[in-house]
């Protein structure tokens, strides 16, 4: 999970260019940023915050505090690595990491793979989760969750994408079978 | 909930091509019920509401709304049924251009030979439109499609039907009108839309429709449960990260 890790780092790292802040302040405000879409538990916060530390991107805004609490910063350092970060576009591969894609490639290939049974639970399945992303955008946008309302927005054109591939491939079915009989 | 809408083995045949023809359509529609109707240009879904408006007629089948078999009637009752029963909003509005804005809405009272300037000022208003009133059509920019509607409505419609009525519409634009429509239902109107947009559609009707070479290809009722942000996404959802 290195690409994960990563963006935890530089989740930290943007959080704390933001304002100094506490280790479990740090976890609070990322969980609240994704609106609760990715979960850390409080463990990794301060193995991240450690490291970042041991490489000198961050470092204590001042002695241990209450119960041995420690004020993290950015340093100079880590304001310019972010920077860079940030400003590089997200290239790679894309990534699919859904199951439906093999899934579907197999049941083509496949006598009895129910292509036209696994074609249509999979379109109600994104139709479904069209509404259910709709009605959290709209509780987002109304509870004043802007970044949650965002994230929600690009899941929304994601899964409409997704609709649009299932309807191409039952398009290209009907079309055979038309062919078939006609 | 009562049935509003049933199409019976509804069968549409065009001359020279299959482009929007209807092959066997079976189904029914409640009263109350927000239903969009989905799939590919040609697909037969427009043809399915201009059946149920009334301004077409199956080649074979029979459409029934609010329990008058459509087929029974002659032009003029046909033509009665659609200015009492039904409010049809188009993509391209079809307002009447050197009419303004009140006076576009107030035609199919006209016809009904029951004007009334109050409901319709009440109507625009309601649509959140009143400063238009006196305007004419070429002066409304991203209003056109509220004042359509507006006029769809006048009459008190059993039946609202909408066909791509965000199709010509910036985002925005389509977004309030879609808002708009999901309000209508919400206090009472029957509302069967035709579009292509997945996201508004599932955004306020909770059944879905899709039509392919003229055929139901699935009929899709969808639930609203308030579902956490993490029952819907996961960002990098990593394991063992709880």
């Amino acid at each position: 999970m290195y690409e994960s890790a990563l963006s935890l780092k530089y989740g930290v790292m943007g959080l704390l260019a933001e304002e100094s802040l506490h280790g479990y302040e740090v976890k609070n405000r990322f969980e609240a940023m994704l609106g609760g879409t990715w979960e850390v538990n409080i463990g990794q916060i301060y193995t991240t915050l450690q490291r970042l530390e041991r490489d000198g991107l961050v470092r204590p805004a001042g002695p241990r505090g209450d119960r041995g609490k420690l004020l993290y910063e950015l340093s100079p350092e880590g304001q310019k690595a972010l920077k860079q970060w940030l400003a590089q576009p997200d290239s790679g591969p894309q990534q699919l990491h859904e199951d439906i894609y093999v899934k579907l490639l197999l049941a083509t290939r496949i006598a009895n793979g129910d292509l036209d049974g696994i074609l249509a639970r999979q379109k109600r399945t994104y139709l479904q989760r069209l509404r259910d992303l709709n009605r959290l955008e709209e509780r987002a946008r109304r509870d004043g969750r802007i970044d949650l309302a965002r994230l929600v927005r690009g899941a929304l054109l994601h899964t409409e994408a997704d609709l649009k591939w299932i309807d191409e491939l039952s398009s290209e079915r009907f079309g055979a079978e038309g062919a078939r009989t006609e | 909930m009562s049935e509003l809408v049933r199409l019976t083995d509804v069968t549409k045949l065009y001359q020279g091509g299959i482009t929007g023809a209807l092959n066997g359509i079976s189904i029914s529609v409640e009263k109350g019920e927000f239903a969009a109707i989905m799939g590919p240009s040609g697909s037969g879904k427009s043809t399915m509401l201009n059946l149920v408006a009334g301004l077409d007629r199956p080649s074979s089948g029979t459409v029934t709304v609010g329990g008058t078999e459509l087929g029974k009637l002659g032009e003029a009752g046909l033509a009665r049924f659609r200015r009492d029963h039904i409010g049809f909003v188009f993509q391209f509005f079809y307002l009447l251009p050197n009419l303004t804005a009140l006076e576009n809405v107030l035609i199919p009272a006209q016809l009904k030979g029951n004007v009334v300037p109050g409901r319709a000022r009440e109507l625009l208003e309601r649509l959140g439109i009143k400063e238009v009133a006196d305007r004419y059509p070429a002066r409304l920019s991203g209003q056109q499609q509220r004042v359509a509607i507006a006029r769809a409505l006048i009459n008190n419609p059993t039946l609202l039907l909408a066909d791509e009525p965000t199709g010509a519409l910036d985002t925005h634009s389509g977004e309030q009108v879609m808002e708009l429509l999901g309000r209508l239902h919400r206090d009472g109107q029957t509302i069967l839309l035709v579009t292509h947009d997945a996201k508004l559609a599932t955004r306020h009707a909770a059944r879905v429709i899709s039509v392919m070479d003229g055929k139901v290809v699935d009929d899709a009722r969808l639930e609203s449960p308030d579902r956490t942000a993490s029952e819907v996404i996961r960002v990098r959802g990593e394991e063992g990260s709880r």
